[in-house]
């Protein structure tokens, strides 16, 4: 990995981050801050399965279940893939369409490695994410009252945190497959979105449930790290599709006609 | 150990329907410097894009300073300064933050070396890229592809978008390069950008070279031009029969003469009668050029 490389790609998109990050800790907080007169006034809400799924469960009585509701199971996931897919995107076929690598590629620096060193920046921007995530929900815990450990609110950090590597590693691929951005960043977030579906619909689908072992969604919330704690084997799904994808969009990048 | 520091044995890029690069047989020696001539879309982009490693040839292969450009791209980018006919820098850093990381990537680039460069070609260096004119961005891009003093420069299109001034730094800074015997390719489609120069030219057209020669050769072959002043009207058939002659044409007592290869004929013959002036005409050397990118079409 060129470190050169890596240190430039934070310089150009640390800002997006750091905003998004601000973002979702403040909503944590907010969240937190409302649970002693919304979330117990709410309780637990009697919502068809096949919708409480697609909203974190719909306990309401629980600060888990608030936090799973309100910001777990659709606003922390849809920021962070999002921060992760456009950062990845712009850094592949984004620069490639503005014709960067044109210039860098003409120095002696492998594909892969500025891949690599690419990968790692889009990782440490959804690090930053994440970290900060943390420590809004442990903020948010707080002002609630208590109920969750850190540990389980460090558990669902971390599930989240290789949740967004995988669709970054999707739209890296994309983009340093084809080259063309709106391919990268649509292509991820339509893969997104078509596994928050079937990952909502897919308890409803009876012998055709096990489709959603095929979402990312269900290695980031299936184990239900807020309350049991980080699930080794879901993250470990995780980080091989991402390592998976990243390899893959290194080999297409290697073997393309770039333009310029 | 081979004295080229670029050679292509039939290199080919087909991108399908009559378009890309096919068959190229060029060789550039060490220490030339040599033009790279062709209409828009004749392959002269294309060509130093394969050489540099960006796209992959089809067939064919290519060498520069007897590197492998498919395996040893690596060791060929360290070497070679490469300036893109298109490119992009990143608009929101400065000029020499760009250049200070393009800098890093070779490892070994002084800072005084780029403020030289930078100074030369009086680049911009403290605003944001976005704010820059297209002169401006190119003069950076002319000091990341010199910036590491590569033994070999292949630009394309180097001067596209710079006013006179900086056009003169750029020739004075080829001249430093070919006093030190390092070699340049690089790509116009306009000759007079080359003529002062290159000490070769090859020419491109629809993907195919088409000559490659010195400049004084390729003007030696190219019809020139005499005008010649009698006291008496003289006849032109007279001249039209000389071998050489493309045309003659008389206008009163003035007379107007196209030919190839020697003028000896022509003079002999004009020494018949009483000549009161002869005037020599080159054809431009535009119109040289233009030949050779349409003299295949019929």
């Amino acid at each position: 990995m060129s470190r050169a490389i890596f240190l430039v790609e934070l310089r150009l998109r640390w800002r997006n981050a750091a905003l998004a990050a601000l973002g979702l800790a403040l909503v944590a907080l907010l969240v937190g801050a409302l649970y002693p007169s919304l979330g117990n006034a709410v309780g637990k809400i009697d919502v068809p399965s096949g919708i409480g799924n697609f909203i974190g469960g719909g306990d309401f009585a629980t600060i888990a279940g608030w936090l799973r509701a309100e910001i777990m199971a659709i606003y922390g996931p849809l920021v962070v893939a999002g921060i992760a897919i456009t950062s990845a995107a712009a850094t592949t076929a984004g620069e490639e369409e503005s014709r960067i690598f044109a210039l860098v590629l003409a120095h002696p620096v492998s594909r892969t490695k500025l891949l690599l060193a690419k990968a790692a920046a889009v990782a440490l921007l959804v690090a930053l994410l994440t970290v900060v995530l943390f420590g809004g929900l442990l903020a948010s815990v707080a002002i609630a009252g208590g109920g969750i450990s850190a540990g389980d609110l460090a558990a669902v950090s971390v599930h989240l945190f290789f949740f967004g590597l995988v669709f970054g590693a999707l739209a890296l691929a994309l983009g340093a497959g084809t080259g063309r951005r709106s391919l990268a960043g649509g292509g991820a977030a339509a893969v997104a979105l078509a596994m928050f579906v079937v990952n909502g619909v897919a308890p409803l689908l009876g012998s055709i449930s096990w489709i959603d072992y095929l979402t990312a969604f269900h290695y980031y919330e299936g184990a239900d790290p807020i309350t049991r704690g980080v699930h080794l084997a879901g993250i470990a799904v995780l980080a091989a599709l991402t390592a998976g994808l990243v390899a893959a969009g290194a080999i297409a990048f290697e073997r393309r006609d770039l333009r310029g | 150990m081979s004295n080229a520091a670029i050679r292509t044995e039939r290199l080919t890029k087909d991108y399908g329907s009559g378009r890309g690069v096919f068959d190229l047989d060029l060789e550039v020696r060490a220490g030339e410097i040599v033009g790279f001539l062709g209409p828009n879309g004749a392959g002269k982009s294309t060509t130093m894009r394969m050489l540099i490693g960006l796209a992959a040839p089809t067939s064919g292969s290519a060498s520069l300073l007897g590197l492998d450009v498919g395996r040893e791209g690596l060791t060929i980018r360290r070497r070679v300064g490469y300036l893109a006919g298109d490119f992009g820098l990143y608009p929101q850093l400065t000029g020499s933050a760009v250049l200070a990381y393009l800098a890093r990537l070779h490892g070994n680039v002084s800072h005084a070396r780029l403020v030289e460069l930078a100074e030369r070609f009086d680049a911009e260096l403290d605003r944001p890229v976005r704010e820059l004119s297209s002169g401006n961005r190119q003069k950076l891009g002319l000091v990341q592809a010199f910036m590491h003093d590569p033994e070999l420069l292949v630009l394309d299109e180097p001067i596209a978008g710079l006013d006179p001034l900086v056009q003169r730094s750029f020739h004075d800074l080829l001249a430093d390069v070919r006093a030190q015997g390092r070699t340049v390719l690089l790509s116009s489609h306009t000759l007079s950008e080359v003529d002062r120069v290159a000490d070769r030219v090859a020419i491109l057209r629809a993907g195919r070279l088409v000559v490659v020669d010195t400049l004084a050769h390729l003007k030696a072959l190219a019809v020139r031009r005499l005008e010649i002043e009698f006291s008496a009207p003289p006849d032109p058939a007279e001249f039209r029969a000389l071998d050489g002659v493309r045309e003659a044409d008389a206008h009163g007592t003035h007379l107007r003469i196209a030919f190839e290869g020697s003028a000896d004929a022509i003079v002999k013959a004009a020494a018949r009668h009483e000549v009161m002036g002869v005037r020599s005409v080159e054809d431009d050397l535009e119109d040289i050029f233009l030949r050779y990118y349409r003299d295949e079409d019929a």
